[in-house]
Parts: C-alpha cells; structure tokens; sequence
C-alpha cells in the first residue's frame, strides 16, 4: 500500500462506497456523500462528546448501535444510517430526551426553528412509555417557568434543555470563557454561571444560536415575533473589519435579531455581541428622519430642498471665494463603498479638493503619500491563514476587544494546533491567558523593545538570509538587548526567548493593533517591526496584519479616501473622472488644526463623530468652533451635529445594500432590509444630490457607478517589501510632574464608535465609560468597583467609576471611550505620544 | 481562607502527580472535604486558585459527585442508594422509614446535628441490595431490624 492510501480509507455507507481522510468520523463521511445524520450534540466546530446519542448509526460486525459522531471512520466498515434498528433506536433517544421535556412549543420561542421539534416529527413517535410525572427546576417559585437569567440578554429554561453541553463546550473550547458550566447530574443536570459569575462576555450570543432547542434565548427575540413570520436578509457586520457574515430577520420594517450566516474563511460560525445585537441601533429611538437648519440658535426641521440648496450655495460662495481647499471632507469608515466612493469623487471632482479623510481617531497622520505603514497595510492578510502559523506575536492590540473573531482564530491555532501566541502590549489583555509569554513593556517604549528583539535575532544567528543584518547595529537605537531590556521595562532573558522563538518558528502571523496605529509614533514603530518581520522571514513565511479598525477601513484605503494618495491610485482616478485636483490634501487632524487656523472655512461629515471620537477633544471643539459652515450628515444626534449648521439623516446600513472590505481585502455584499426610515437617505445620495445642485450628478444611478468602485476596490496593489533594514532611533518620552499614569484610550468590548450606545441590548452589557485598573492601583485609590475617580490631565478632566480589571497588573489607566456622556478624548493631547494622567478618589460628601 | 495549612500542603502535594492539573480536581476536592465536612463555592475558589483551573471546572467536578456534600451535615451522613437494584428491593420504603424514625425528611439534620439523610446515586454494591452508606462505611443487604439496630449503635458513639 503507498503512503497515500495510509491517509485514507474507504468504507460503504448505505451501500455507497466512500474515501474520507484517516481520522474522520463515520458521520462526517456520511455527511460528505450527502447523507444526512440526525444530531443534537454535535457541532461541526466542537470536539464530539456522544451526550445525545441521537447519530445512532448501524454498523456490521458491532454488537450494538454506534455513535456516528464519535466513531472513526475505519477501512471496511459497513454503515447502514437508515435500517430498522436505527429506527428504532432513534426513537428511544428521543422518547427519553422527550422525558422532562415540556410540551410549551407554541409559546417557545424556538418553535418553528427547534431541532427536537423538528426531529421528532421526522424520527419520533407520539407517544411516551413513561407516565409519572416531569421533573421540574423552578427557581422563581412564583412562576412555573424556570426563567432564569444567566448574564446580559441571555435567560436560560432548564426544563427545556436537553443536555447536549453545546453552550458549556463552545463557552471554554472555542471562547475560552469559563463564567459557564453544567451542574450536577442525571436529570437534575443544570446549566448554569460559575460560583459567583454571570455570562457576560463578547461572544455569549452565540450560546443563544447553538441551542439546540429553546433552553437559551435571548430578550431581543425572545416572545417578539414567530420565526416563520420573518425574512431572512444577508447582511454583513458593521461593528469591525472581521467582516462576519450575518443574516438579519426581518418582518416589514422591523429587524427583530441577527444571526451568524457561517463563513469558514472569516468567522466559522461565530459572531459577537457586537454583531449580534447591533443591528437595533436601525429600529432605535432618536433617529434622526428630516433635515434640520440651523436658524439662530436653533436647529430647525427643513425639506432637503432648503437643506441642499444652502449646502450647495454656502459651498459655492466658499469655493468661489478660496477655494476648494477651504472646504474638508470627513467621511465615517464604517460607511458601504459607495457612499466612500461618492463622498471622494464629490470632493475631487465638483469641489476641486483633496481633504477627504476617514482616519478620526488617528492622533497626528503623515504627511507624505505612500508612508510605510499604508504600503503594509495594503499587503493581504488571512483569518484563515492564521492557522497555518506556528507562532503568532501580537504587538499593541488588545484583540479580543478589537476585533473579537480574528481573536477566536488565533485561540483556535493556540489551543488546538498547539501554535505559540507572544502578546507585546503595555498592558496584559485576555490573550495573556493562553499566550506562552505576555510580555508587557512601558508605555511609549515598543519600538526600543522590537530593536532589542531584532538584535537578539542577529546576535543568536537565526536571522533570515534574504536581508543583509550586518546594517542592524548601525541602524537601530538601542542596539543590544540589555539597553532595550532598560527602556522598555522587559526583562532581558525575556527578549532572548521571544527572539529565538520567532527566529525559529516556521511560520508567524504578525498582527498588530490600535494601539500602534494611532500612536503618533507608528511611522518608526512600523519600520522597527518591518525589521523585525524581515528577519524572521515573514515576508516569504508568514504574514503581516496591520489589522484596520472600521468595517471598511480597507475600503476607503482603496477608493482612496485619504488626502495623499499613490501615483498609482491618482492615475486610476485620472482615467476614471477625466481629472485631479493639483493642491495637496489635507489629513483629519490637519484639517481641524486649518479649521483653528481659519484656513478651511467648511466641513462636510458623514457619519462619524469627530468632537467624540478625535483624540484631542480641546483641539477638535476649537477647531470646529471656528468654522464659517458645517454639515454633518448622521443616524443621530451627536456631539458633532449639535454643533452643525445642516444637519442630515443618514440612512443605516439595513436600509440600503452595498459592500464592505473587511482586514483581509475581502469585498462583502450585504442587502437591504428595510427602507430607509422617515427621509432619510444613503451618504451616495446625499453625496450625489449636493453634487447636482453645484454642478452635475456624480452618478446616474448607484448600479451605474459599481464598476467603477469595483475597480479600485480589487485593484491588487500588494506593494514588494523593500529588504533593506530600516532606521529605527528610539526617542522616550517621560511623564512629567503630578500627571505619572500612562492614559490609555480603548473601546469597550460591547461598545464601538459613536453607534452602539443607541443598542438597547449593548447597553445592558456596558451603558457608559469606565477607568479599568489593576487591583493593587485600585488599592492604592481605596477603589473597589464603582467607586468614581477623578481622571485628570494636564488638559482636561472627566470623573469616571472604576472596574477593576481581570488582567491588568501595571499601573496604567485604560478608559473606555466613544460614550456621550464622558467624552473622554478631553484627556487626550494629539502632540503627545502618550497621555499622562493623575488619579484621584472622588469624596463623598 | 476556608482550607488549612495541612490542606494546602495536601493538595500540592497531589497535584503533582498527575500530568494535568484538572485530575487533581477530585483528590482536592476530597481533601477539602475532610477538613471541612462539607464543600462550597468559596472553597471551590481556594481550590481554583490553588491548582489554577477556572472556578466553573472545580464546581462542576464537585456537584456531580453527591458523594460531596454541599451543605454543613450532621455527625453522621447516611447515604441511601435509591438506584435500580436497591429500588427494587424496596430503597424507597426504606427512606420512608428512616425519615420517620428520625423524624426528618430526606435532605435534613436532625436537631441535635447527628444524623443527615440524603438518597444518592448508586454506590456499586447491587449484590448487596438495598444497601447505605454512613461517612465511609457500607451497611448492605437492609432491613428495618438492621436500621434500628445501626442507629442505636450510631447513636451511643454520638
């Protein structure tokens, strides 16, 4: 026999012969020729467990009936997945599932979609041996349901469960959360939190959707509407660049949940809350529906007629007068391509200017075109690619926050593939839980420690031969380990062991975060980790992910709304449009310090929320302050629209189809699932309208303008990797005077952007900013959870309560931001590398 | 903290003996409960903490096994199998009549804290139907003569 044939064998199901892979299950083998096995217990994700014996299958030569989920398929067998003993014993499990079950299907919300529903009507019988009476759990003896509630949106009927261990198994095998468990044993088994715990983490939604039956389901669906009187909608997630595939259910012009529409190249399955419960900000209170002028002090409703001719009369008279360079451009990078597209070709086309931007949360952003870190950002990246590494570093990201389902990848190649996981950042985050060293630097301090390690590479000569590493000592500042082990706070032997891991791991998936990328720094940060990744050989092994924040970031990278773009990408935009402003561009933060400057007299923003989300909120209100006109086109009233003197609605991503570019590069369709709510409208509308009233249309009708957003969008850019060492020094910042803390500045798990807030079923999780410190910094405060403190800068101060946090051992301040009621971005300086603060206990009167 | 010195130490010392530390959840669990006589969460959280599995796995262990009580009990814990073979040769009549003797019903302690009754799960000693078990002792092949009898006998040692 050749080895080949070693990795397969061939057994006959059903009298059809079948060659699987060695180490498949007779259920998955039968599951490839189309033969369909009845399941409760098994997930295609999930190692089997056997718990509900209903995949009973017959094979010859075993004495008795044979779990076909937990059976290895081996040469020769004989299965039959349909003889009358199957039968038979397929009833018998369901008859015993069936034992304590309770017949309340029609007031189930799972009715319509059950598995025991369904199954037993296929395989089962109407009758029950058994006539004593059902046991029941009631918790609330008032009640003769055992409604229970696990955590945030979660309750649990344990008289419906059917022990499958479905949630408990998915909770600790794919999320590695153990705020889960199942309880006693035999029929008394019950599912419930830890001592002391409740099912609060980003991906509890998902223990709702792999239930099997109605023992879990969440408040938003649960007794809202019957699952066969929705419409299903292929929708995609907003919420980060994974770009999980979603489907929104529907009935008329209410979405009542989303579910996981399961792609194996990026979520397998998976979504989090985020995802989940995000789609309620489309059918939220507070939307805005008509446009609204300002008039003296007040905004006012208006017809779009009124709102569209002053926009297009106020710009006309700026332009006329300057300009188009007076006028600014911020476009909100969650928003679909077309309206990416539109806003920029409105801009370049119609008002003659480049400041177009969407990187508002970017501290300070370079002033050249095709700076490094874009070049790599522009490279691909894989989800799925990560399970091909054998080490994964994490540098500057707090991944289970920023993006939850690339998260689960990198857990699955650690805690299944036996990958190693280094996490860098300056302070521990959940990864640390798995990772084989958490190394935690000093604020400020990442690209000394990157110096360091690319020194240890050279030095224990395991340094890759396509880049000369002889230039490094030269180049880098520090240049030995002992030096970068000084300014970064990182043991020295630590650096020695990651350096030798990377520089003999065979395959590394590198991925870095929002942590760096909004540094103002992340120009010598991202050379220092392009050494890095040239001497590890990751450019020919491995893979690089500046992961992007928004859902199409990666979009508007490509459709080029940014102020500097390639020589290339303005060629393409020369052929397309026929033309090209000549002036210079302008970036977010450069745009607001014109506006200060009384240099741009105009704003257009669409969607985003620069006064919450701009990391220097001093900075931005005085630069919005001084501007002659500003629109803002949004779903809701924010810090930014009151301020504005048109304000437009804007339609959510359920009211039109369009697509996404998520981290990878991958273009996503969604559909649409309702109409547009009250007047508002899509951003290419609002685009193309004022584009109509100062010139001409951008676009006949949105179909029109596809390919040609089509063909910026798959433009491969894919930029050679220059293997050349890069120039790497080193410059610490320290604290100064009464402010020592290091301030960082995160979303919160359950929260992103400016949008969320408007989720009811979010905000249950987390309705408002938090201070997150390490228990012995809460010590020192005498803070337990909840107390408030004081968080002050040397420019501002907000009072916050405290969480303390599971991970966190430094001392460090991590505020959570993007909430309207602490706009938390008053502590940020643009200038500053890192923020400093100083805490102080609130005294109760 | 609930667990002693001792206990601790114990513990420890058992956790090295197996190549993963989740088989050690039972020995520690058992050693919990010979110092205390009864497990609880915050027990479960010492144990955590001690051998680093998450809290949710020590509980889980440790309430599948009836073996373990959860609740301070009396000197005394009697332990009926109300399984299928003792079942059948009357395990239900039997607990009837212990709760009427000791005038409790099943789950409780009596007054003066010597005698807990509780039914658990087979005890593997089906040839010897209907049988219990008092702290570590087996009493098989039960009739009402032989109850009375183990009790009068409990009883004086109390």
């Amino acid at each position: 026999m050749s080895s080949a044939d070693d990795n397969k064998v061939t057994l006959t199901i059903d009298g059809r012969e079948v060659t699987v892979p060695r180490g498949m299950t007779v259920l998955e083998a039968a599951k490839s020729i189309g033969i369909e096995i009845p399941t409760f217990c098994w997930h295609p994700k999930l190692k089997p467990v056997g718990a509900c014996r209903m995949c009973y299958v017959e094979i010859e030569k075993m004495p008795k009936l044979a779990v076909s989920c937990a059976t290895e398929a081996m040469p020769g067998m004989v299965v039959h997945t349909d003889s009358d003993l199957v039968k038979q014993g397929r009833r018998a499990v369901l008859e015993f599932i069936l034992l304590n079950h309770p017949l309340d299907c029609p007031t189930c919300d799972k009715g319509g979609e059950c598995d025991l529903q369904d199954l037993t009507f296929a395989h089962g019988i109407d009758d029950s041996q058994f006539d004593f009476n059902k046991y029941r759990f009631i918790r609330d003896k008032k009640s003769t349901f055992d409604d229970y509630r696990l955590g945030p949106e979660i309750i649990r009927n344990q008289n419906r469960c059917i022990l499958c261990y479905k949630c408990v198994r998915s909770n600790k095998e794919v999320f590695g959360e153990y705020d889960l468990g199942a309880f006693q044993r035999g029929n008394i088994t019950e599912i419930d939190t830890g001592p002391g715990q409740q099912v609060d983490s980003i991906y509890s939604g998902n223990l709702v959707e792999i239930c099997p039956v109605g023992a879990l389901t969440n408040t938003d669906w649960r007794y809202n509407i019957r699952v066969w009187k929705t419409q299903k909608v292929n929708s995609i997630c907003q919420y980060c660049a994974d770009g999980c595939n979603l489907t929104l259910w529907k009935d008329r012009q209410k979405i009542y949940r989303a579910t996981s529409r399961r792609n194996d190249a990026i979520d397998e399955g998976w979504i989090c809350n985020r995802g989940r419960y995000g789609y309620q900000i489309a059918n939220a209170e507070g939307r805005l529906t008509v446009p609204l002028i300002k008039r003296g002090e007040r905004q006012e409703n208006a017809t779009w007629d009124e709102a569209i001719e002053l926009i297009a009369r106020r710009f006309k008279e700026i332009k006329d007068k300057k300009g188009g360079v007076c006028i600014g451009g911020l476009a909100y990078p969650g928003l679909d391509s077309a309206s990416l597209y539109a806003f920029s070709k409105l801009f370049r086309t119609i008002l003659n200017s480049n400041n177009v931007d969407f990187r508002i949360d970017y501290k300070m952003l370079p002033e050249e075109p095709g700076d490094l870190y874009t070049q790599i950002t522009s490279r691909k990246f894989s989800i799925a690619g990560i399970e091909n590494s054998d080490v994964v570093l994490v540098i500057g990201s707090n991944l289970i926050n920023e993006h939850p389902i690339t998260n689960l990848r990198v857990r699955k190649v650690v805690t299944q593939k036996g990958a190693k996981l280094y996490t860098l950042n300056p302070f521990a985050t959940k990864s640390g839980d798995i990772s084989t060293d958490e190394i935690i630097y000093r604020a400020g301090t990442v690209e000394a420690l990157i110096n360091g390690l690319c020194v240890s590479i050279v030095e224990q000569k395991l340094a890759s031969d396509t880049v000369d590493a002889s230039k490094l000592a030269t180049r880098v500042e520090p240049n030995t380990v002992a030096q970068a082990a000084k300014i970064s706070g990182v043991e020295a032997d630590r650096i020695v062991g990651l350096a030798q891991a990377l520089g003999e791991a065979k395959h590394i998936t590198l991925i870095t975060g929002e942590l760096l990328s909004t540094s103002i720094t992340r120009d010598a940060i991202t050379a220092a980790i392009m050494n890095l990744a040239l001497l590890c050989g990751m450019a020919e092994n491995g893979q690089i992910g500046f992961l992007s924040k928004y859902a199409n970031s990666k979009g508007a990278e490509k459709l080029g709304v940014m102020p500097l773009l390639s020589d290339s990408l303005i060629a393409e935009m020369k052929t397309l449009w026929g033309g090209y402003p000549e002036q210079k561009g302008l970036g977010a933060d450069r745009m607001i310090l014109s506006a200060k400057k009384e240099e741009i007299d105009a704003l257009f923003v669409m969607g985003s929320d620069p006064m919450l989300c701009y990391p220097d909120g001093q900075f931005v209100r005085e630069g919005i302050e001084k501007l002659d006109f500003l629109v803002v086109a949004d779903l809701f009233e924010t810090r930014t629209t009151q301020m504005a003197d048109v304000v437009l609605p804007l339609s959510s991503i359920a009211e039109m189809s369009g697509d996404f570019v998520n981290l990878e590069g991958t273009v996503q369709h969604f559909d649409q699932a309702i109409k547009p709510l009250g007047q508002s409208m899509p951003g290419y509308d609002i685009c193309n309208k004022i584009a109509s009233a100062l010139k001409e249309p951008l676009f006949e009708s949105v179909a029109r303008m596809q390919p040609d957003i089509m063909r910026l969008l798959l433009r491969e850019e894919n930029p050679e990797i220059q293997r050349e060492l890069r120039e790497v020094k080193t410059s610490v910042e320290q604290a100064s005077g009464e402010y020592t803390v290091p301030l960082f500045v995160v979303d919160q798990a359950h929260h992103f952007a400016h949008l969320t807030e408007r989720s009811k079923s979010l905000s249950a999780f987390c309705s408002e900013a938090h201070l997150e410190l390490s228990p012995s910094m809460a010590e020192k405060l005498h803070a337990e959870t909840g107390t408030l403190i004081r968080v002050e800068s040397e420019v501002g101060k907000v009072i916050l309560p405290v969480i303390i946090s599971e991970h966190i051992d430094n001392d460090v301040a991590v505020v959570t931001r993007n909430f309207s009621a602490n706009p938390v971005n008053d502590l940020q300086m643009r200038k500053q590398r890192v923020d400093y603060v100083r805490l102080t206990r609130v005294e109760e009167k | 903290m609930i667990l002693n010195e001792t206990s601790v130490a114990e513990i420890k010392e058992k956790m090295v003996r197996y190549p993963r530390r989740k088989s050690a959840i039972l020995p520690a669990l058992t050693v919990a409960y010979h110092q205390v006589g009864h497990l609880n969460d915050d027990i479960y959280d010492e144990i955590a903490s001690i051998i680093d599995i998450p809290a949710v796995e020590i509980a889980e262990a440790a309430t599948f096994y009836t073996m373990f009580p959860k609740h301070p009990v009396g000197k005394y814990l009697i332990q009926v199998c109300h399984n299928i073979s003792c079942a059948l040769l009357g395990a239900d009549s039997l607990v009837h009549y212990l709760e009427e003797k000791l005038g409790i019903k099943k789950g409780e302690t009596t007054p003066d804290n010597v005698f807990t009754l509780i039914t658990v799960e087979c005890l593997g000693s089906c040839a010897s139907a209907p049988m219990m078990q008092i702290n570590d002792q087996y009493y098989e092949f039960l009739t009402r003569e032989k109850v009375d009898a183990i009790l009068d006998e409990l009883r004086k040692q109390a």
